[in-house]
């Protein structure tokens, strides 16, 4: 009889028993405050008023919940590209700096993590209001005349959404660039590449796990984001986390609710396995090429 | 000279004039002038820190001089990016690009160079062909022992038929079966192709056999330039004549004429003995262990020593014997046909003149 067996850094064994031990806690967390919830509120979605399948027929016929669900799917995306796009050269900066200035891009990343959510949001609406700064400033650079609504759009959404996710996107490229020894760069170039060529063959492709990880992780947590939209976004242009706090407060139509995070729970579940199975998820999850 | 001098070569002449780089307070290169003939094999042979890698890095592009020049067949290249220099290099530690196959890897350089895909794939299997990996295109890098990988990476780095080769220690993450394949590998690939190699290594045993001639560094000056023979057999200094075999190191005094071993025997040396002129007073006698002999103590012309261990190994004995002051002598003879000897034995030195070695008392 072969145990599975299990080895710390150091390559001492673990016994099964100091495992669960050690990992006791973080099951019982998950059991507890994850899984039980989801699971109660799941069952509602089909158990009342009493077993039916009505909350869901009503998610998928009304147009309505369907739009929101395509806008909260496009909205995603749109951050997960828009803060890939912004997060790859802080990346490729950050892993080619040393010593202090290494140091100092380092923490204008971690910087916000430091910081509420709800303040960084918060900031963003001073920022985009009626009389806010860019408003000022569009009006006296004469590109507007009089304030334009910023604030309470998709834009307005996306754009605080990007900021506030960009470290999730930043920080696994940096850290797939950083496992990158410098020397396949250094081929590249004798090999008659240019540094971007050598960037768009070599580079970008030996960090393509952390480019991978970090989009999906930012366009999952995108998906079911709430204090952002619910903050800046238009109440007409709704997106998922608004329309299910909005029926459980408002409407007290917990079934309701509890049906639509059914649906984006499928969502969420069908898109991470797609992925693992397309990329492998370890890889992905920082572990070495 | 160089062997293949007499062949038709596609090597391009490197010139290295005055090249210095220095790495904040540290001089990693020092006043360096090394010129490469065309086809030339040059190995930089130092221990780590003598300024052999930032040599070749120089040379590569990779690093940039504080001072001094890099001429490739009369281009200045000193200022010239890598990737313009069309060389061909191969790393350490093989770096084949771990997302591409073999052959993928192998095509790299033609893709950069605009190569249409039909003719890089077929050059890219004739490069394999001539590193003797023929039909392994498919595989991944990591399919491939570390010996493959390594000629996988020397294939890229002659299928663009650069004029000039470096190696970073290539072979030294080999182990010596291997290596010593790979060593006649690369022989015959230069012979073939005809091109320039600059080669770093640390194992003298690599240089002496596969270079043209060696270049010596410590502490980033360049110490002798030579053929493998001149340098074993005539060093131009002590550290030369230390760092490649084995050197039995005797402290002299030196009159201009006789030197006089300490406590001992007066020695006439032939006047080509030392290769610097070398001032009056202490200096450093050297001899390789196996051109010494011994015989009878007392006899005329021999040096008196006193056995201290005798370690025999097959083919070959170490004799270590210490001189009247107690300086200690090590003699490699063959084992057979030798009178034995053992520990406390009296025995007496002898060398033929020419094998005796003159050098100025060894800087502190």
């Amino acid at each position: 009889m072969s145990a599975p067996r299990f080895f710390e850094a150091d390559g001492r064994r673990m016994s099964r028993a100091t495992i669960l031990l050690l990992m006791g806690p973080f099951f019982a967390l998950v059991i507890f405050a994850f899984l039980y919830p989801l699971g109660n509120l799941l069952s509602i979605s089909v158990l009342e008023p009493q077993p039916t399948l009505e909350h869901y027929q009503r998610v998928v016929e009304n147009p309505v919940y369907g739009r929101v669900l395509m806008r909260t799917l496009q909205i995603a995306l749109l951050v997960g590209l828009l803060s890939l796009a912004l997060s790859l050269p802080v990346a490729v900066l950050m892993a080619n700096s040393r010593g202090p200035k290494a140091i100092l891009l380092t923490a204008c990343i971690l910087l916000p993590f430091w910081s509420s959510v709800l303040v960084r949001t918060a900031a963003w609406a001073i920022l985009l209001q009626r009389n806010g700064i860019i408003n000022q400033s569009l009006q006296f650079v004469g590109i507007t005349d009089e304030p334009i609504r910023l604030l309470y759009t998709q834009g307005a959404v996306v754009i605080a959404m990007t900021h506030v996710l960009m470290p999730f996107m930043v920080l696994p490229i940096y850290g797939a660039l950083r496992n990158i020894p410098g020397d396949y760069v250094r081929a590249a170039s004798i090999c008659g590449a240019g540094p971007l060529r050598s960037f768009w063959e070599v580079t970008l492709p030996l960090a393509m796990p952390g480019i991978l990880g970090g989009f999906i992780l930012v366009f999952l947590t995108a998906l079911g984001y709430f204090i952002t939209p619910a903050l800046l976004g238009s109440p007409q242009e709704m997106m998922i986390a608004t329309l299910i706090s909005q029926q459980m407060r408002e409407n007290l139509d917990w079934p309701f609710a509890a049906a639509l995070v059914g649906v984006l729970t499928l969502i969420v579940t069908v898109i991470t396995i797609a992925f693992s199975k397309v990329f492998r998820f370890e890889r992905m999850l920082g572990a070495r090429v | 000279m160089p062997r293949e001098a007499s062949l038709p070569t596609n090597g391009a002449s490197i010139d290295i004039r005055s090249l210095e780089k220095q790495f904040g307070t540290v001089r990693a290169v020092d006043d360096v002038s090394l010129t490469v003939q065309a086809g030339e094999f040059v190995a930089l042979l130092g221990p780590s820190g003598s300024g052999k890698s930032t040599v070749l890095m120089s040379i590569a592009g990779f690093e940039r001089p504080t001072a001094g020049q890099i001429v490739i067949d009369g281009q200045d290249c000193t200022r010239l990016p890598p990737h313009k220099r069309n060389i061909g290099m191969v790393f350490q530690h093989y770096t084949l690009f771990p997302h591409l196959n073999v052959a993928d890897n192998v095509a790299f350089p033609l893709k950069m160079r605009g190569v249409p895909k039909g003719e890089r794939r077929r050059q890219a299997e004739a490069a394999l062909e001539t590193v003797r990996l023929a039909g392994y295109g498919d595989r991944m890098p990591k399919q491939l022992s570390g010996g493959q990988q390594q000629r996988v990476a020397l294939a890229r780095a002659i299928v663009y038929r650069p004029r000039v080769l470096l190696m970073d220690e290539p072979l030294s993450a080999l182990d010596k079966n291997l290596r010593e394949e790979m060593q006649i590998e690369i022989k015959r690939l230069h012979s073939e192709l005809g091109l320039t190699v600059v080669f770093v290594t640390h194992d003298q045993g690599e240089a002496l056999t596969m270079a043209d001639r060696i270049a010596i560094l410590k502490a980033g000056k360049l110490q002798q330039v030579s053929p493998a023979r001149e340098l074993y057999e005539r060093p131009s200094n002590l550290f030369a004549a230390s760092f490649i075999g084995e050197m039995n190191m005797l402290p002299v005094d030196w009159d201009g004429n006789r030197a006089r071993l300490v406590e001992g025997e007066e020695i006439i040396l032939p006047r080509n003995a030392s290769i610097a002129p070398v001032k009056s007073g202490r200096a450093v006698l050297a001899v390789r262990p196996e051109r010494l002999t011994y015989g009878r103590a007392g006899t005329d012309g021999t040096w008196a020593a006193t056995v201290r261990d005798v370690v025999y190994a097959g083919a070959g004995t170490l004799i270590i014997a210490n001189l009247a002051d107690g300086t200690e002598v090590r003699l490699r003879v063959p084992s057979a046909g030798q009178h034995p000897v053992s520990p406390g034995d009296r025995i007496g030195l002898t060398c033929p003149p020419e094998a005796l070695l003159l050098y100025p008392e060894a800087e502190a």
